[in-house]
């Protein structure tokens, strides 16, 4: 697939700048567009979601925490900001420099470069294999005492900085994500008792997400290079994704996070209990195996989120329903509305 | 406000040896620079003098401590010296049996190969990094120390004309399977890595007069080691690796 492909316009007044709750409304005050697997689609309030499943479907939702990764540093560029993406240890990680939260980079800085942050130091150690915009840094101080002491959420230009808890889910458990896993965030306790008194299940994996903010940039999508993130599919998980298939039921994942790990997990006609790093990279070329749906929210134009879409339904079927959700205005990124689009092939009644 | 400084806290600890036999070129210069950043001790061998100094002059111009010892590595009194080097810094706590031979170039047939250059690269592949776990023994085991055995998917394929070198890493394979589960009650941790194809000058010699410049730089696998250096060493113990590869798994207790 070609990069302009997963190209498309829309206008910035749909970015959500705030989310539902400082607004004075509820979290799940947010809308839910369906896409069929035949490609049409529906238009719902986010709180119809436990009917539009089936008893016997399964939510999976991201257990992962928000942490406040986004570091004010000094470097001989004055003065940058410094958004942490993927831990190794608590002074080894794969960060981005950037100008600022709303000015991306990549910034002209060289190998063995040091920023400072507070009284400590940060070294750059190599630039990313294969993707020039982050780095792989070396930390004089843990990374946990100095996100705790200077961090703040990741943001970007189209919404202002929250408090943490804002970026944090109903099922946020394990502290890890560089990024709000937010296909949850209008889950609340009330949506959860309805979708659990409609006999939907719900179980839980670990993927703790890394910076989102990069664009594909290889002219072919499926020779990008994408970074690793940890993730924990446990035994429990995988045998309640394989029962419910046993039993015809439904497999939804919650967030894009969510695909990833259980199609890391998938061994070809069932799951299996998994942990490690994953750089899986699900296109059209891939397609999905492990699930039948996907809960997410709307995702950024030449993105690999997109390209995980299109395994779902098609590009064309994607673009049409980013068109439809454009002309129904549609609230984008992560305080925006929901998506749910079901795979191809799928029966629904 | 002042931030805990846990630089000087590593003073406290004991420090890290790496040694890394093949340091003069191609994965081993990118892997001894990369432990070096990361403020391992390094102790890096091979037969060419000039390629060991280039890599060294390097680390040591941004303070990094390291030794470079030139020699072969299948001369027990080079390997006795390698170790007698580690055992000055504090014991080596991790091994990584890098330098590898290819074998015939171009590779033959296994029914027309050299039987001679078979016993060499064996040598090379197998008893040799044997012979220096063996010998590094006392020292692993007081460090709870890692040995990465370097492999190829050669070791797994059957391809034609990679018998030698494949026969070698698929024995180095299963050399380094057992010696985890051997190894285990005294502390030290196995795993085999398959770098995946790299543009280096072993792979030239793989494919003579060929254009292999749409492999990747040996530094594609940073990432990967930065993971695997930070793992639970007795958790992944036994395990095989694909530097490349898209799952880095952790076994699941």
């Amino acid at each position: 697939m070609r990069r302009e492909e997963l190209s498309f316009e829309r206008p910035t007044d749909l970015f959500a700048s705030q989310p539902p709750e400082v607004r004075g409304q509820s979290r799940d005050d947010v809308r839910l567009m369906v896409t069929w697997p035949e490609g049409d689609n529906s238009h719902h309030e986010f709180t119809d979601l436990p009917t539009l499943l089936k008893p016997g479907d399964l939510l999976v939702v991201n257990e992962s925490a928000t942490l406040p990764a986004s570091l004010p540093a000094t470097s001989r560029l004055g003065s940058i900001c410094l958004n942490l993406s993927t831990r190794f240890s608590d002074d080894l990680w794969i960060a981005e420099p950037r100008w600022s939260p709303s000015r991306p980079g990549p910034l002209p800085l060289d190998e063995g470069d040091i920023l400072q942050i507070g009284d400590s130091t940060v070294k750059l150690l190599k630039s990313y294999p294969g993707i020039p915009r982050l780095w792989l840094t070396h930390f004089s101080a843990p990374t946990s005492t100095l996100m705790s002491m200077y961090g703040e959420p990741i943001h970007y230009s189209y919404a202002p900085v929250y408090p943490l808890e804002a970026y944090q889910t109903l099922f946020s458990r394990f502290p890890g994500s560089a990024e709000m896993p937010s296909a949850a965030r209008p889950i609340t306790p009330r949506v959860h008792n309805m979708l659990l008194a409609h006999g939907i299940g719900i179980t839980g994996v670990i993927l703790h997400t890394g910076v989102s903010s990069l664009e594909i940039e290889d002219e072919t999508v499926e020779h990008q290079v994408l970074y690793p993130e940890p993730f924990h599919v446990s035994a429990a998980t995988a045998n309640a994704v394989n029962v419910t298939h046993a039993r015809g039921g439904r497999v939804v994942a919650v967030g894009t996070t969510v695909v990833r790990a259980l199609e890391s997990a998938w061994t070809g006609n069932m799951m299996r209990a998994c942990a490690g790093d994953t750089s899986l990279y699900i296109h059209a070329g891939t397609g999905v195996h492990a699930v039948d749906g996907l809960l997410t929210g709307l995702h950024d134009p030449v993105t690999s989120h997109l390209a995980m879409l299109s395994a779902l339904i098609g590009i064309d079927r994607v673009k049409e329903a980013y068109q439809e959700a454009i002309r129904s205005r549609y609230l984008w990124h992560e305080f925006g509305d929901s998506h749910l689009i079901w795979k191809k092939r799928v029966e629904n009644n | 406000m002042p931030v805990f400084d846990y630089s000087k806290r590593e003073e406290h600890r004991l420090s890290n040896v790496a040694l890394v036999t093949g340091g003069g070129r191609g994965l081993g210069r990118v892997l001894a620079t990369f432990l070096s950043g990361q403020g391992y001790d390094i102790v890096i061998t091979s037969r060419t003098e000039d390629e060991l100094q280039d890599v060294a002059a390097p680390i040591s111009a941004m303070g990094g401590k390291v030794n470079a010892v030139p020699g072969n590595i299948n001369d027990p009194n080079h390997r006795t010296r390698l170790l007698e080097e580690t055992n000055l810094m504090g014991g080596v706590t991790l091994l990584v049996n890098n330098a590898s031979d290819l074998g015939e170039s171009p590779r033959p047939e296994l029914v027309h190969a050299s039987l001679d250059r078979l016993r060499l690269t064996l040598e090379t592949n197998l008893v040799s990094p044997l012979a220096l776990i063996q010998k590094a023994l006392p020292q692993l085991q007081q460090t709870h120390g890692l040995v990465i055995n370097i492999t190829s998917d050669a070791g797994q394929a059957g391809y034609e004309r990679w018998g030698i070198y494949g026969s070698s890493k698929a024995a180095l394979d299963l050399v380094s399977k057992t010696l985890a589960a051997e190894l285990k009650p005294l502390g030290i941790s196995v795993v085999t890595v398959d770098p995946g194809d790299m543009r280096t000058r072993m792979h030239q010699e793989a494919f003579p007069g060929e254009n292999i410049s749409d492999r990747p730089l040996p530094e594609v696998t940073l990432p990967f080691w930065a993971w695997l250096f930070n793992q639970d060493r007795p958790t992944l113990s036994g395990m095989r690796y694909q530097a490349q590869g898209t799952l880095w798994e952790i076994p699941v207790q």
